[in-house]
């Protein structure tokens, strides 16, 4: 009945474990949501189903067929079509080509007859093209057709993607963050767009996104992903208030979690203390948010507007930090926030708006100029020079910073990195790589530091010490302006936060204040889309009309509640299904 | 797709056109040098072709171009001496290549850029010093000097290096078989398989999802690029009356890289234009030389070579030929027209 099975899937890569035991079930004509933060798996997963990874471990079934000898080419001729996260159409062809080079390989053309313009090779040609002019117009790119498609911008790149994939005749459509890039409205459309194309082409669709919003939408069904375990799986509504997900989203004061990530216990002992003195603060912070109002202004960012490549991502954004104030910026994936950071300090170029820093204009300004008045941006990935030794770095840093070659403050402020000072950077791990970063940006002096997605790839405990070096910036009276995953970590320290959402900042907040609100962080990560949707309300129930279909072909909808029954009472749903048929239990 | 039939009838014919103008021109001079350098043109348009074929189409580079064209030369050579006929080695000479070519892709399944591009080298020079000069081969590369060819017949027809008449038929005989080939190229790039070649071009892990096989294609694409520098191997002994391993070295490799990209890497007229360049501008520099009584040496041919290639790259990056075509291309109107959408599944 099941179009793709993955039974227990595993891969590791260099002793990183990037899938354990993953099992996921997607059924005919279904509409499969699979979620999970950053560096979840997602993308891994999507790897071993198209074939470009082997996986360890595991098993993958794709119509109760063995997969795992096939090459990728070979399972698209199956069936299976993709799209890709980072775009990867073929560039110097035009879009019309990008759509009949999928049919061309699937007929296998012969080049002898293709050379010679046989009769054959002429007629699948034809054929090819007037598929694809097909498929470009139902999707409304026909106008595009002759352009190359490295031309057009992202948006329409996205869909010529989608187009490309349905040029297969695919059964199933595995699609990759098809709504990064996207606004609210546009997601939405998006989500009607996939219902539109499963009924239309027939396929079935295995949908990635970490931004929930698009999945709650068009999805009957949804697994989730965290550290490269499934973690939870139901219905969007299920999953949305599934304590375990909320966790993963936003980084966890759950012990749960901190469990799950540290596993002897002589290192869980320092977290506990720190987590507690974290909490101790609170009264101070609620103080210092008190006295925001009143403090100087550093940094004022007026309506800024900002994208890459003619796409708009970030769109009248305001906000304002003060002299030595820590500010959170939080929201979920592709919310805008690294690219709010990028457009203040001078990175990319703002599209509209301005930046004033220190009471001078600082909008459209070079990033190294922006550096010299006194702003540092910490980029995610740390941007260290993995070839230099720690001292190295620091010597580079004390350069262009005060100018003198004192850099004892560093190890005075990270004393791990002083028996490690001539270790090369690119061997340290990665919570002492964000140390050197940190100490780096201490040794700069600068007013106003700009930290993205500091805990990335990093184990929670990991995190939590590095956001208690988060105050000793704010001892020194530096500015901090905080993008982070890791949400209530990042609302311990900072006095401040903005809440970002499709590429706006939506609600601005007292970080203590906000720390107790959880329901609003909450709708932030997991958004608020599935409770004015109406993808719960249509969901299915189990009725008596509909069970004549179970003996034919038992739509996707009507197996997911009978599986759902089934475990609420406890019983096997084949079994199920056939009392059910038989009319011995209550329908 | 009439106007893109027409459009495509149109730039065949303006093609023809051009070869057979440069196909009677050298029939009005009766000078064995300028009609070999005619000849010469066309083994380096071919030469050149096979660059376009396989770092142009399908993006795999290779600086051992002049190894399937030696390889090729030698064996049509050796085969000859053995007493075979000269067309039927030259036959076996082309198969030759492509089997080489086959092989030196094979590495090219697991690297690429860089790395396959030294692999190419290692390729080239263990020929070039190796197999085309040591005594070891001398069976293959005919000893000290190499192999001579003086004459063959086709059809009643006189092919030689010595008689100015021999040589005009063998440059309008390569002639008609670069055109031949041309046009076959630039069929399978309008067709199925050259679209497969380009989507592993732009990129190879979304051919290989979207059902390319890439070991067959790439192979493919080695073999047919091998194959087409093997046609210019085999007719090279019947230009220049013998075959030694000079003209086969790495360094020739390397001016066809050079020219296929200064031309323009993507199309097949950058070929015909590059092998004209290669063939009669050190030509004209010797010439210069002797009129103006100074030391022109061929080194400064490769200086300018080096000179237009850093300028290429800055001004044209996608080659002289990229270049017109692009400014031809503006002055067309967009021919497409759209219906207006009516069961569209978008909003």
């Amino acid at each position: 009945m099941s179009l793709l099975k993955v039974e227990h899937a595993g891969i590791a890569f260099g002793g990183v474990r990037a899938l354990s035991d993953v099992s996921l079930e997607l059924n005919r004509g279904e509409i499969l949501g699979l979620i999970g933060p950053n560096g979840a798996g997602k993308t891994t997963l999507f790897n071993l189903i198209s074939g470009v990874l082997v996986p360890d471990r595991g098993q993958i079934l794709f119509d109760d067929k063995q997969t795992a000898h096939l090459k990728p080419h070979e399972r698209a001729q199956l069936g299976i079509a993709r799209t890709f996260q980072n775009l990867q159409l073929w560039k110097t062809m035009t879009v019309l080509e990008n759509c009949m080079t999928p049919q061309d390989a699937l007929r296998g053309r012969n080049i002898v007859a293709d050379a010679l313009r046989l009769p054959g090779a002429v007629r699948a040609e034809h054929e090819a093209r007037e598929r694809g002019e097909g498929i470009l117009h139902a999707l409304d790119l026909l106008e595009h057709a002759d352009e190359l498609a490295g031309d057009l911008p992202v948006g329409l790149q996205r869909r010529v993607e989608l187009a490309r994939a349905l040029c297969m005749r695919p059964r199933l459509l595995l699609l990759d963050e098809p709504a990064s890039g996207l606004d609210a409205t546009e997601t939405e459309e998006l989500a009607g767009l996939l219902r539109r194309i499963r009924d239309r082409f027939q396929v079935s669709i295995l949908l990635v996104d970490h931004d929930m919003s698009l999945v709650m939408r068009a999805c009957h069904f949804i697994y989730v992903l965290d550290f490269g375990e499934m973690i939870s799986a139901g219905r969007p509504e299920q999953v949305r208030d599934d304590p375990k997900v909320i966790a993963a989203y936003l980084g966890d004061a759950e012990p749960a979690a901190a469990e799950r990530e540290v596993t002897s216990k002589d290192k869980k002992s320092p977290a506990k203390p720190a987590r507690r003195a974290g909490a101790a603060v609170t009264p101070e912070e609620v103080a210092a948010a008190g006295s925001t109002k009143r403090r100087e202004a550093l940094l004022e960012v007026h309506n800024l507007g900002a994208g890459y490549g003619g796409i708009q991502v970030i769109r009248d954004v305001k906000l304002t930090v003060g002299k030595g104030e820590v500010v959170a910026c939080i929201g979920a994936n592709g919310a805008g926030k690294t690219t709010t950071l990028r457009a203040i300090s001078g990175v990319i170029r703002p599209t509209s708006g301005k930046v004033i820093f220190n009471g001078i204009d600082i909008t459209r300004k070079p990033a190294e100029w922006i550096v010299g008045r006194g702003m540092l941006h910490v980029p995610q990935g740390r941007g260290l020079f993995p070839k230099l030794s720690v001292e190295e770095t620091f010597r580079l840093a004390a350069y262009s910073g005060s100018s003198s070659d004192n850099y004892d403050a560093a190890f005075d402020a990270f004393p791990v990195l002083k028996e490690r000072r001539a270790q090369l950077v690119g061997t340290l791990s990665g919570g002492q790589q964000q140390m050197v970063a940190m100490a780096r940006a201490l040794l700069v002096k600068p007013e106003l530091l700009l930290v993205d997605e500091m805990s990335q790839g990093l184990a929670p405990l990991v995190v939590q010490q590095l956001f208690e070096h988060i105050t000793l910036f704010k001892d020194q009276g530096i500015a901090v302006l905080l993008v982070e995953q890791f949400v209530d970590s990042a609302l311990s320290v900072a006095d401040r936060a903005y809440i970002f959402e499709q590429g706006t900042i939506v609600r601005e907040a007292d970080a203590a204040e906000l720390r107790r609100d959880q329901a609003v962080i909450a709708g932030a990560y997991l958004g608020t889309a599935a409770e004015v949707d109406g993808v719960a309300a249509e969901a299915p129930v189990l009725h008596a009309d509909l069970l004549d279909e179970l003996t034919l072909k038992l739509p996707a909808e009507i197996k997911r509640a009978l599986e759902e029954r089934a475990i609420k009472e406890g019983k096997d749903k084949d079994e199920l299904a056939m009392e059910l048929l038989a009319g011995r239990i209550e329908r | 797709m009439s106007s893109l039939a027409t459009g495509r009838s149109a730039k065949l014919g303006a093609g023809l056109v051009a070869l057979a103008i440069f196909a009677v021109v050298p029939s009005f001079f009766n000078n064995l040098s300028i009609r070999a350098d005619a000849a010469l043109a066309v083994i380096f348009a071919l030469a050149i072709l096979s660059v376009v074929i396989l770092t142009g189409y399908v993006g795999q580079v290779s600086l051992c171009q002049g190894t399937f064209v030696g390889i090729s030369a030698f064996a049509t050579g050796w085969l000859f001496n053995s007493g075979m006929n000269y067309w039927i080695a030259a036959v076996i000479g082309v198969a030759l290549a492509f089997l080489l070519g086959v092989l030196v892709g094979l590495p090219a399944l697991r690297l690429r850029g860089i790395l396959l591009a030294i692999v190419t080298v290692g390729v080239a020079l263990s020929f070039d010093y190796y197999f085309f000069q040591d005594q070891a081969f001398a069976w293959f590369n005919g000893g000290f000097g190499g192999w001579s060819v003086d004459s063959a017949t086709l059809f009643g027809v006189n092919f030689d290096s010595i008689s100015p008449d021999g040589v005009l038929h063998s440059f309008w005989l390569l002639l008609a078989v670069f055109a031949i080939t041309a046009i076959l190229v630039v069929n399978i790039h309008d067709s199925g398989s050259g679209r497969r070649f380009r989507a592993i071009r732009d990129s190879e892990l979304a051919a290989a999802t979207m059902g390319v096989n890439l070991t067959r294609y790439k192979l493919l694409g080695f073999g047919l690029s091998a194959m087409v520098a093997g046609l210019a191997g085999a007719f090279y002994p019947l230009v220049v009356g013998r075959v030694s391993a000079q003209p086969f070295s790495f360094f020739y490799s390397l001016q066809f890289a050079g020219f296929a990209v200064l031309m323009g890497v993507r199309y097949v007229p950058a070929a015909a234009l590059a092998g004209i360049f290669m063939s009669y501008v050190p030509e004209l520099l010797i010439n210069v030389g002797r009129w103006t009584g100074r030391d022109i040496k061929y080194d400064y041919f490769n200086v300018i070579l080096g000179a237009l290639l850093v300028v290429q790259i800055i001004t044209a990056p996608d080659g002289v030929w990229g270049d017109i075509a692009k400014r031809i291309g503006h002055l067309q109107p967009k021919r497409r027209r759209v219906a207006q959408p009516d069961n569209v599944v978008t909003t």
